[in-house]
């Protein structure tokens, strides 16, 4: 009886731990319940890169996160998914056609010369703005930019061009030197700096004038430039945008659904099973108090798929309970005082529940190597669901039974939902002597 | 309170009536599913969402109560807007005040609309000239690529999933075990998947990724349901295998964990009626088809797969006999 109290205070602190993350931590929710849009985007080959290498991808990966940033949403994610895609996540979005905006955008970066006169000088328009030719270099051409320091200490924005790029960029300053080429970024001009001498090799350096750059003003001007420069065009092959609407309505549906289909568990495992459906009762609510602080923990995103797979947990957890507690009515049934029916029940339960539960795992565990992200939530939830439940349904409905019911006979049967005269009725358990002696049984 | 007869029930001695019974349930999902591949241009047994062919969904929630006949209005209107071949359905939701009082969602499926098509504004711009008030709730779209990796994937899955249950069991059990627990899995599978046939050609049912998740989840819920049967075989062949027939066996563990069998079935069937119910209507389909897996789960684990077992034995039995004479 000793270790079932250090066991029961075990518990205690475990579930006064769970109840604390769950109430400090916030829960992730995807972006099925919060609106948002899931993008997923396949990076396509061209003629002067004609493999995705990992190195491409880390780049394309900068340049999307980028562009993404731009939008100026909080907690956008961009991943790497296989070999040659991209998963953009953009939570909390009120507007869907903003997002939709973005996705038909190609950001575009473009170096464009000068429009001159006769004399060489460059044209204005009536508001004296400075007029561009058309652009001759793009982002294509762009391998990279990085923030750079020049001889006295400034900070300058280096470009780096690909070989197509570097042959264009050498052409085109060599028939502009001293005067200015500008950069446009998606249609704006984000800078326009003088060319000094001819650029060969494919490697410029903006400087920030006199005055220098700021190191925020240098940081920007790479993040646009590298943004602008997608090292190989990328083509959406999925997306999925829910509104801020449906969202909010799935999270109150789910809510309502889950605590409904929790009570009507609960509610049914009271009638079939009286006092030990009220002990499998308080180990399903631990249940969901370990799972929900996993949850928070490891973190797991919850989506509309994963709440079902917990809903479903939920009804499976209950599984092992039943199980074992008709085994132990048998034992009971077969005239069993209560200490060994309870063990033996939990005992000879635990190969059926052992090897049910593993199969389930097994699926999950396909599901999850698998499954589109959708479905992984869903593998994830149940998979963790099953083995917490291997734990509240075996250890800590065991450990309840016993300090509840004690040892001795059995005074009340219909604690058990069971009448008096049932007792001895069982069919005949037998045992062999090795169990006999694990369950404590005296012939 | 289970007891569907007297004196328990009796697994072996009507096993043709079992037989019957499961071929009753079977046969009209078997028939949609083989009129529907002759039938479907992509001649799948089911009907197929974008998930499989690629295309685009966009659904918008509208307050006004829309009827199923007049989307043939919008159809012509985005016809003559040059958007071909829409497919458009109308779901009819509770309004409440967390959905903006939305009455019905209007669901327009097209193909796969590229990046700067100019296809989602026209539709979005009909719909709403349509309907004042239209929300444009969500968007889903999947390419051609795509959809076609997610089909080989998921024939992938189902059969690594099939093939890991057969060497799980074999395992921890024997081969008769495995062999009959796959039975009984493909039993459950073709049931829904037969379901969800006859509700594609009736009533437009479509089945999505997720829908695999729920087929997957069934076969691990129905050889889980199984395996406690069988554990309770193995069991009672421990204690009784001297004194007891086979089949007498059998009759006997399928009676002492037919109460089991029925009430897990029960626990979870209603954590998933209240999801069906009352969850949200973007996993409704998922839950119908988990729920049909429940329920046809616990009669084949019951009844069926008890019955291939008992006869594999007496099969295995005749031919030992034969040998010896």
């Amino acid at each position: 009886m000793k270790n079932k109290i250090i066991v029961f205070w075990l518990i205690v602190i475990i579930v006064a731990v769970c109840a604390f993350v769950g109430y400090k931590k916030p829960t992730k929710l995807g972006l099925d319940l919060v609106g948002g849009s899931r993008i997923m985007l396949e990076a396509k080959t061209t003629d002067t890169i004609q493999k995705i290498t990992p190195e491409v991808m880390s780049r394309l990966q900068v340049a999307i996160e980028n562009r993404v940033n731009k939008l100026g949403v909080s907690e956008t994610t961009v991943t790497t998914v296989g070999d040659k895609r991209l998963l953009v996540e953009i939570p909390n979005v009120t507007d869907l056609k903003e997002a939709e905006a973005f996705l038909g955008k190609t950001a575009l970066l473009e170096f464009k010369p000068p429009v001159l006169d006769k004399n060489g000088v460059q044209k204005r328009d009536e508001m004296g703005q400075p007029l561009w030719e058309p652009a001759e270099i793009t982002g294509e051409d762009l391998n990279s930019a990085q923030i750079g320091t020049d001889q006295t200490g400034q900070w300058t924005v280096s470009l780096e061009f690909n070989g197509k790029g570097a042959t264009k960029f050498a052409e085109l300053t060599q028939k502009l030197v001293g005067k200015p080429m500008a950069i446009f970024f998606d249609g704006e001009e984000i800078s326009a700096p003088n060319i000094r001498e001819p650029i060969f090799g494919g490697r410029a350096e903006i400087s920030g004038g006199a005055s220098g750059f700021k190191y925020e003003e240098a940081e920007k001007m790479v993040n646009l430039l590298n943004a602008g420069a997608l090292p190989v065009p990328s083509d959406i092959i999925e997306e999925n945008t829910v509104g801020p609407t449906l969202g909010a309505d799935s999270i109150e549906k789910s809510k309502f659904a889950g605590l409904l289909g929790v009570g009507l568990v609960m509610v049914f495992m009271i009638l079939m099973y009286r006092l030990p459906g009220v002990i499998a009762d308080i180990s399903l609510v631990i249940y969901a108090l370990i799972l929900f602080a996993l949850f928070k923990i490891i973190p797991v995103t919850l989506t509309l798929a994963g709440i079902a797979g917990f809903i479903l947990s939920v009804g499976m957890a209950v599984d092992a309970n039943v199980l074992i507690f008709e085994r132990t009515k048998e034992e009971l049934r077969a005239g069993r005082n209560l200490f060994t029916a309870i063990s033996s029940g939990f005992d000879r339960a635990f190969t059926s529940i052992f090897d049910s539960n593993m199969t389930t795992i097994l699926t999950c565990v396909i599901l999850y190597f698998l499954g589109t992200s959708v479905v992984k939530g869903f593998a994830l939830t149940l998979a963790l669901g099953v083995m917490v439940s291997m734990f509240t349904a075996i250890t800590v409905t065991r450990n309840f039974m016993h300090l509840v019911f004690g040892t001795g006979d059995l005074k009340y049967p219909v604690l058990f939902g069971l009448s008096k005269d049932e007792i001895g009725k069982g069919f005949d358990v037998q045992e062999t002597k090795r169990e006999k002696a694990r369950f404590g049984i005296l012939d | 309170m289970f007891k569907l007869f007297k004196d328990g029930l009796h697994v072996v001695k009507y096993r043709t009536l079992w037989l019957c019974l499961s071929a009753l349930l079977l046969t009209p999902g078997i028939v949609a599913m083989i009129y529907s591949m002759i039938n479907y241009p992509t001649h799948s047994p089911v009907k197929v969402g974008i998930d499989y062919t690629g295309g685009t969904i966009m659904q918008y929630g509208v307050q006004d109560d829309v009827k199923s006949s007049q989307v043939g209005k919008i159809r012509s209107e985005l016809e003559a807007d040059g958007v071909t071949g829409t497919y458009i359905q109308v779901l009819n939701v509770n309004p409440t005040t967390e959905n903006n009082n939305i009455k019905s969602i209007i669901s327009v499926r097209t193909k796969f609309i590229d990046e700067g098509s100019k296809d989602a504004e026209t539709i979005t711009n009909v719909v709403s000239k349509e309907y004042k008030n239209a929300e444009l709730i969500q968007v889903s779209s999947v390419g051609p690529t795509l959809s076609s990796e997610l089909f080989k994937k998921s024939f992938i899955a189902l059969f690594i999933a099939i093939l890991g249950i057969i060497i799980y069991v074999t395992i921890r059990f024997e081969l008769k075990y495995a062999v009959t627990a796959i039975g009984g899995l493909l039993h459950d599978v073709l049931f829904v998947m037969g379901i969800f046939s006859i509700l594609g050609l009736f009533y437009n049912v479509e089945v999505d990724g997720l829908f695999l998740t729920a087929m997957l989840t069934v076969i691990g819920y129905s050889v889980n349901d199984t395996i406690v049967t069988f554990d309770r075989i193995r069991e009672n062949l421990r204690y009784y295998g001297k004194k007891m027939t086979f089949s007498e066996i059998v009759d006997q563990s399928v009676n002492q964990t037919i109460t089991r069998s029925i009430n897990t079935s029960l626990t979870t069937f209603l954590t998933l009626a209240a999801l069906y119910f009352f969850g949200g209507v973007t996993t409704k389909d998922f839950v119908l088809a988990m729920m049909l897996g429940v329920i046809i789960g616990t009669y084949s684990s019951i009844f069926f797969c008890t019955m291939l077992v008992d006869l594999w034995e007496e099969k295995k039995q005749k031919k030992i006999e034969q040998q010896a004479a």
